[in-house]
């Protein structure tokens, strides 16, 4: 193998760009803009009369560093092996300033900041695999997540709404808004510049008004519209009404695309009429009435007027994308118009549960803005802590004294720091805000390399978000239409988070901060540039004189969520060829990745408009313009999921996809398997399976042992699976080669024969040979690190307490190294000593064992030497425990067939070819197809064998006969993939269908069917017995009611329970059933009082002299005379009784709350003796 | 070349005794191949599965390691030299290590075990492959097949055989050690596949074909072409001359029915009759190498004559115990 470079990888890469360059743009400038749009806290003292203005700038982020060592870098193995987490100092300048003084400015360290692998600030950005390698990373490491205490963990990809978009939307919940509201809305989630969000909902009233709502710390507050369009410009209601009634036209009623209807005269009256009666009728009026109303809402205005409280409420919270009031006030405008086609039957309502109305959350971003309430929080903290303490008695600071002020803010600065850390690391929000997001746990995952579609999957995957998962309606879960060639279709598991954990697919980006030369977008100078290319063609901008028309003669224009203009319908199917011709020029500074939503005119559709957007965290994906063709070899269009509702995209296999004439298909997919994921991209021929069958390869495939890492000598994962001799498949699609999968194999190719034979192999249980076992079949280890700090264990103490060393014991010798750590190679058995550690108070040497029921194989021992000066304080220990395939062990071939191990049988015994003398590594039984209708996998054994005798890889790319290839016209399009495979074998004198005739193995006669037979890529799952099996005969008992314990750690036994009970209830096998429940659980011979009924006043009195006679074969009789009854004081009416302690526990229980339980004893029938 | 072999048969009964033939081939030190004649399927399956399973062989079995710094971890390069295949001509005359008296098992007789040691640093900045020719053997009649084959074939004709390698066990970087003992015993593949002296042995019943010249007669040479075609091996052919349809290779018949199939697809059945001849067996023996593939034959009828002997040890003294005994030690 040659050296391997950069670009061998790349595509690998490419699929975790979207988490590293969220993060990049953190770096670059989301934080110097989260730092921008703090509000400086103004502290006034009113003893001292005096003002303290406390802001904060230029935000500070460093690489990682060492501890101590501020000038040696930290790599990221060494934080896995330390169990530390990989972050870099973190400092800003706060400035102070007195009254109107001079600025004063300090910087404070805001403690340590959590870096992403491979960003900007990561040691390992942009290293070639040498490098990589050097530094005892994978060669392929793609970065994407952060490391947080040793462990890798990053952040879930959030499915959340589309910002800026107004979305109209229909639900219940909108009538608990108060009497009135009806359950329409129209909802805009509106991003800042930093990334922070306020989501604004137009509620429609039933009179015809309507209502804006947003959230301010946990509370809804509701302001009518005609005072917010008041007090967003200088207006007179006859501009209102005529803005809003522009769009109706009695030319059109009832035309195509008209959403207006006459209504809407009689609601602008309402809402005008709304304002009339508050007696608000200028702009100053409505800004007080909303000052008013906001005040105490508002932090930190405490001393401002009532306008100055309303416009801050205006800029804060009411369309915070836009930034002049006018095209706020256009905006809204729009958006009312919007709800009134909503009400009015005449624009269909858009469903949030579509990816059209989606976007996605990206790690950069929920850092920026969390990061930005904490410094919030942290600014109106520390001011609240400063008046407390300057207000007490003592005086310990004085606001005057500057250097107090600046001591008094650092103190509590590195919890900012934290505060981040302990989000990525537990994955929760602790925000009293809630950020503007859907969820406030679960917010980072944990990335498992238990292999590597595991680990990639982590990646890809996209959340609609936890709260879903609770919800009984299943409507969330639908696989839509609209996210064709975004999320997978295969990839999602089944169960619990079916549909609401998708995968996106391998061809799908997310729009991000950077142009394809790497440089940070200018979203001004691309809205402006696009802007002028609008108008260019025809668009007529929005100038408050104009008169305004609305659909269906001109359409509205929104560019990122403002409405820039109107354009004409006739003109705009032109205007809109033309945008996507310069979008793929990339002449007039139009963007690439630019989105293009145009919605044409309908009948009772989406709301008609051209809405483009220039926006980041957008769902993005390649597909060739046909139109684009002649001009420039570039014609790879990017196209977002909005836009893609309302093109024409056709399937590249030649036809037209059933289209008229008059709606030609302007575009054109690039490949079929563009829509599935990476893992589902790589199950061969997964166009012949029955689709359930894909879903569960694409589940398996992330339980597969396999090549987990190629660094595992390095790493210190708590637990990885390895397989020992991992093969590269036979039969693979195109998409193994290009993302490298032989780099992390996971699985063999096994010769499996699908017969009957011997019964082992019925209901998925499959045979193994055991001779192909013994050489190394499917062999594999486990490893486990433990990782032990001494110091951990008691933190409260200061001075060292424990320290790793061996007693003398001669004993330990063997097990135990000098310094009390393992011997590395070593076999330690269970409950022997592991490692042993001497307490230097009671000076006692202490072994602590090795825990679990298996052998494990010392691998690895790490001492952390950066901690204690003097002494080893943490110690990583890896062992392994081999795990070759046994009975019991879960196997499965890449199209959801899985099955267990019922035998390992003799080789001799195996059925064998006459022709070659081959006998199969394993053997499944026939019934496994007819019902899973898994073709994939016979023709994948047809084309292993072709393709192993051939001596050649064979492509199994999927759909591969839907792309038409316009220079080679294949004439054998209705021949089927058999065709080709069937030639090849028979050239090698094999049968054509792939079928062999076998001689039994024990008879040495021919077997009477010809048997299907060849090489089929098995995986090996990491469900295993020696994980599972559970078996007690006798054990630990229930301290209380005696009966057995559960849990397979302890050594309990399987719960007999109330079904298992009914079911031999059924079968009338009484004696089984009390040997179950009763003898072999609880049993218990009580002392009975006879005269008073009670079992728990047996009390023993001095056993008498006499011995009892022993009788062979059974216990030794009881003398009843041994007990008397407490109550009755005498011992001549005890009797022995069996019964469950339980029972008993049970008459102790009632006992306690005063409830006497009387057992009336008989020596009738049925009662036993 | 024949040999008798067993047919087990009580005086007192009608004889059922058979005098098997076997002619031999094709012979190499790696492959066999002969013809086994006038016994039947039980006794041809009995021998292949004898030569699978219970021909002994030499193979690692215990390793000891003293040192390992390399990639692969202990259990790995152990069981990677247990498959290495070891020249096993003193196998038969070995003790088992169970049944030794010598020792018990712990590999210091030389009776039942053979001492390996290994010890391979790198120590250049090239990587290093450690092969079974590194592994130093005790006893220069046990060593790795492939060491054996070299040292053979440089001695005869003095070919300098620098290319062939070895099996590698594990490479090595530079700093990187490998330094164990391993103990070499005697055992048969039914314990463990190591063991098993043959790396393929399989037989086919000797085909009988019978063309139906009349009908094959009215076939066009097309027709005759097409129906020569179809058997996916090489089984009939035409002659240039006659044009008549021959058997070219009886035994590349696979029995697939391929050409029965297709003639009644022709419509034609009864064109040809194949039956396997139930008592006539072609063997192909192919050896790992641990023994010669004729001595493995040998050795096979050896240890089926045991067998049978125990059987009818049981005949004639009807004495369990000592059966089970004798079937013990095998």
């Amino acid at each position: 193998m040659g050296a391997t470079s950069k670009s061998d990888f790349q595509a690998l890469q490419e699929l975790f760009r979207p988490h590293i360059e969220s993060f990049d743009y953190f770096l670059d400038e989301g934080l110097e803009k989260a730092f921008l749009s703090i509000r400086p806290i103004e502290i006034s003292d009113p003893h001292a009369g005096i003002k303290l203005r406390v802001s904060l700038e230029k935000p500070q982020l460093l690489p990682p560093m060492r501890e101590g060592r501020l000038s040696e870098p930290l790599f990221p193995h060494e934080c896995r092996q330390a169990r530390i987490s990989y972050k870099g100092d973190f400092r800003a300048l706060v400035c102070f300033q007195y009254d109107e003084g001079v600025i004063v400015r300090e910087s404070i360290n805001f403690g340590h900041l959590p870096i992403m692998l491979k960003s900007k600030l990561c040691h390992l950005r942009g290293a070639d695999p040498q490098k990589l390698v050097a530094h005892k990373e994978e060669a392929t490491e793609m970065g994407g997540y952060f490391i947080c205490n040793g462990l890798e963990r990053l952040v879930r990809l959030l499915i959340i709404q589309k910002q800026n978009y107004p979305m109209s939307m229909v639900r219940k919940s909108f009538r608990n808004r108060g009497p009135g509201y009806s359950d329409k809305a129209v909802v805009m989630r509106c991003v800042r510049e930093d990334q922070s969000s306020v989501t604004l909902k137009l509620y429609y009233l039933e009179n015809g008004s309507a209502r804006l709502g947003f959230w301010i710390r946990g509370r809804e507050f509701l302001l009518p519209v005609g005072i917010v369009l008041k007090a967003l410009v200088d207006t007179n209601d006859h501009e209102i009404f005529v803005s809003l009634t522009c769009c109706y036209n009695d030319r059109y009623q009832r035309e195509k695309g008209a959403v207006a209807t006459q209504l809407i005269g009689e609601r602008a009256q309402i809402i005008l009429d709304e304002v009339r009666d508050l007696s608000l009728w200028t702009r100053s009026q409505c800004l007080k009435h909303i000052g008013e109303y906001f005040r105490p809402a508002m932090d930190g205005f405490e001393t401002e007027s009532h306008t100055t409280v309303a416009e801050a409420v205006l800029r804060d919270y009411i369309f915070v994308h836009l930034s002049s009031n006018h095209d706020k006030f256009n905006l809204l405008i729009f958006l009312l118009q919007k709800l009134y086609a909503l009400v009015d039957q005449t624009a269909a309502p858009d469903n949030p549960d579509a990816l059209q109305n989606q976007e996605i959350l990206l790690p950069g971003h929920l850092i920026t803005i969390y990061l930005k309430e904490k410094l919030q929080d942290w600014l109106k903290k520390s001011k609240r802590q400063l008046l407390d303490e300057t207000a007490k008695k003592e005086k310990n600071i004085d606001i005057k004294n500057l250097t107090q002020v600046k001591k008094f803010f650092s103190r509590s600065s590195s919890t900012i720091g934290r505060a981040i850390e302990s989000m990525l690391k537990i994955g929760r929000l602790n925000t009293a805000s809630g950020l503007d997001l859907p969820q406030r746990e679960g917010m980072t995952i944990q990335a498992e390399r238990l292999n590597f579609f595991r680990y990639l999957s982590h990646f890809r995957s996209v959340h609609r978000g936890a709260s879903f998962a609770k919800m009984r309606t299943t409507s969330v879960r639908k696989l839509l239409p609209e996210s064709w060639g975004f999320l997978c279709p295969v990839n999602t598991p089944d169960g619990e988070p079916c549909g609401l954990l998708n995968h996106m697919t391998c061809a799908c980006r997310v729009a991000s901060f950077y142009d394809s030369e790497g440089r940070v977008k200018d979203f001004l100078k691309i809205r402006m540039s696009i802007l002028s290319v609008l108008v260019g063609i025809g668009m007529t901008p929005l100038l408050p004189k104009l008169e305004r028309a609305g659909p269906p003669e001109v359409l509205h224009v929104l560019l990122d969520g403002c409405v820039v203009g109107s354009i004409s319908s006739v003109k705009i199917e032109e205007a809109v060829a033309h945008i996507r011709s310069l979008k793929l020029s990339g002449i007039c500074g139009i963007p690439e990745d630019l989105e293009v939503g145009y919605v044409p005119l309908s009948f009772g559709g989406a709301y008609p408009g051209l809405y483009m957007f220039t926006n980041s965290s957008r769902f993005i994906r390649p597909v060739r313009n046909l139109i684009q063709v002649t001009n420039g070899s570039n014609n790879i269009e990017l196209i977002g999921p909005f836009e893609q509702a309302f093109m024409e995209i056709r399937c590249p296999d030649g036809g037209n996809g059933g289209r008229r004439e008059f709606f030609p298909a302007t575009h054109e997919e690039i490949h079929p398997t563009a829509i599935l994921s990476v893992v589902a991209n790589l199950t061969p021929w997964s166009d012949h399976n029955q689709s359930p069958r894909n879903m569960y390869q694409c589940q398996m495939a992330k339980q597969t042992m396999g090549f987990s890492a190629q660094a595992l000598q390095y790493r210190a994962d708590l637990k990885s699976y390895h397989l020992q001799t991992p093969q590269s498949p036979i039969v693979r699609t195109a998409s193994y080669s290009k993302y490298c999968m032989d780099e992390f194999p996971t699985g063999t190719n096994a010769i499996v024969a699908v017969l009957a034979y011997t019964g082992y192999d019925m209901e998925d249980a499959m045979i193994l040979n055991k001779s192909s076992v013994d050489r190394g079949l499917c062999r594999g280890h486990i490893y486990q690190t433990e990782s032990i700090d001494l110091a951990n264990k008691h933190e409260k103490e200061d001075r060292l307490l424990e320290i790793f060393a061996r007693s003398n014991d001669r004993k330990l010798k063997s097990s135990i190294d000098s310094d009390g750590l393992p011997y590395v190679g070593q076999t330690i058995h269970p409950s022997e000593p592991l490692y042993s550690t001497y307490n230097t108070l009671t000076s006692f040497t202490k072994p602590t064992l090795l825990k679990g029921s298996e052998d494990v194989i010392i691998d690895y021992v790490a001492v952390d030497g950066t901690g204690s000066k003097n002494y080893m304080q943490k110690v990583n220990i890896r062992t392994r425990r081999t795990r070759n395939p046994i009975i019991g062990d879960k196997f499965s071939s890449r199209h959801g067939q899985k099955g267990v191990c019922s035998q390992m049988w003799p080789d001799v015994d195996m059925p064998f070819s006459a022709v070659t003398g081959m006998r199969p590594d394993l053997i499944i039984n026939p019934h496994a197809f007819p019902s899973r209708m898994t073709i994939g996998m016979l023709l994948e054994s047809i084309a292993a064998k072709g393709g192993s005798l051939h001596g050649k890889f064979v492509d199994a790319t999927p759909f591969s006969r839907s792309v038409c290839n316009a220079d080679e016209d294949k004439p054998s399009k209705s021949s089927s993939v058999v065709d080709e495979l069937g030639p090849m074998l028979t050239s090698y004198g094999f049968n054509y269908h792939g079928v062999e005739v076998l001689y039994s193995g024990v008879y040495g006669t021919e077997l009477t069917c010809e048997i299907f037979i060849g090489p089929v890529y098995y995986q090996r799952l990491r469900h295993m017995v020696s994980d599972k099996f559970q078996v007690r005969s006798t054990g630990t008992v229930d301290q209380i009611t005696r009966q057995p314990i559960g849990g397979r750690k302890r050594g309990g036994g399987i719960r007999f329970g109330e079904m298992e009970r009914d079911a031999i209830l059924a079968h009338g096998a009484a004696y089984l059933l009390h040997d179950r429940l009763h003898s072999c659980s609880d049993y218990h011979i009580a002392d009975v009082c006879s005269y008073c009924g009670s079992v728990l006043t047996a009390t023993v009195i001095q056993p008498q002299k006499r011995s009892v006679r022993e009788i062979h074969g059974l216990p030794p009789a009881r003398t009843p005379k041994n007990y008397i009854c407490q109550s009755c004081k005498t011992g001549k009416g005890m009797e022995t009784v069996a019964m469950p302690y339980v029972f008993k526990y049970l008459a102790a229980e009632l006992a306690a709350m005063n409830i006497k339980m009387e057992l009336q004893l008989s020596n009738q029938a049925g009662s036993c003796t | 070349m024949t040999e008798k072999m067993m047919g087990g048969a009580g005086a007192s009964r009608t004889s059922y005794q058979r005098y098997p033939r076997v002619r031999i081939r094709e012979m190499k030190d790696d492959y066999l191949k002969f013809e086994l004649r006038d016994t039947d399927a039980s006794m041809a399956n009995a021998l292949r599965r004898v030569m699978l399973a219970e021909v002994p062989t030499i193979a690692i079995d215990l390793v000891e390691i003293e040192a390992n710094s390399s990639v692969l971890n202990d259990e790995f390069i152990a069981h990677r030299l247990g498959l290495i295949p070891l020249t096993s001509d003193d196998a038969m005359s070995m003790r088992f290590s169970r049944d030794c008296d010598a020792c018990d098992g712990d590999g210091q007789c030389e009776f039942c075990s053979v001492e390996f040691f290994l010890s391979v640093r790198c120590d250049s900045d090239q990587t290093l492959d450690v092969t079974s020719a590194d592994l130093q053997s005790t006893n220069p009649r046990v060593c790795p097949v492939d060491v054996a084959a070299n040292a053979l074939s440089s001695a005869a004709d003095g070919y300098d055989s620098a290319e062939q390698k070895g099996i590698i066990i594990v490479k090595l970087r530079r700093g990187q050690e490998l330094r164990l003992r391993a103990i070499a015993r005697k055992g048969i593949g039914k314990d463990h596949a190591k063991w098993s002296p043959a790396a393929t042995v399989t037989f086919m019943y000797e085909p009988q074909i019978h063309i139906n010249e009349d009908l094959m007669e009215t076939l066009t040479l097309e027709e005759k072409r097409s129906w020569v075609e179809s058997s996916p091996t090489k089984v009939f052919g035409i002659d240039p001359n006659t044009q008549q349809v021959v058997v070219v290779d009886a035994e590349a018949y696979t029995y697939d029915d391929e050409v029965i199939k297709k003639a009644e697809a022709m419509g034609k059945p009864g064109l040809i009759e194949i039956y396997p001849k139930e008592d006539s067996f072609i063997f192909t023996v192919e050896s790992t190498g641990a023994i010669k593939a004729s001595q493995l034959v040998i050795n096979a009828i050896d240890i089926l004559k045991q067998k049978l002997d125990a059987v009818r040890l049981q005949d004639e003294e009807s004495d369990m115990k000592e059966l089970t005994s004798h079937l013990g030690n095998l």
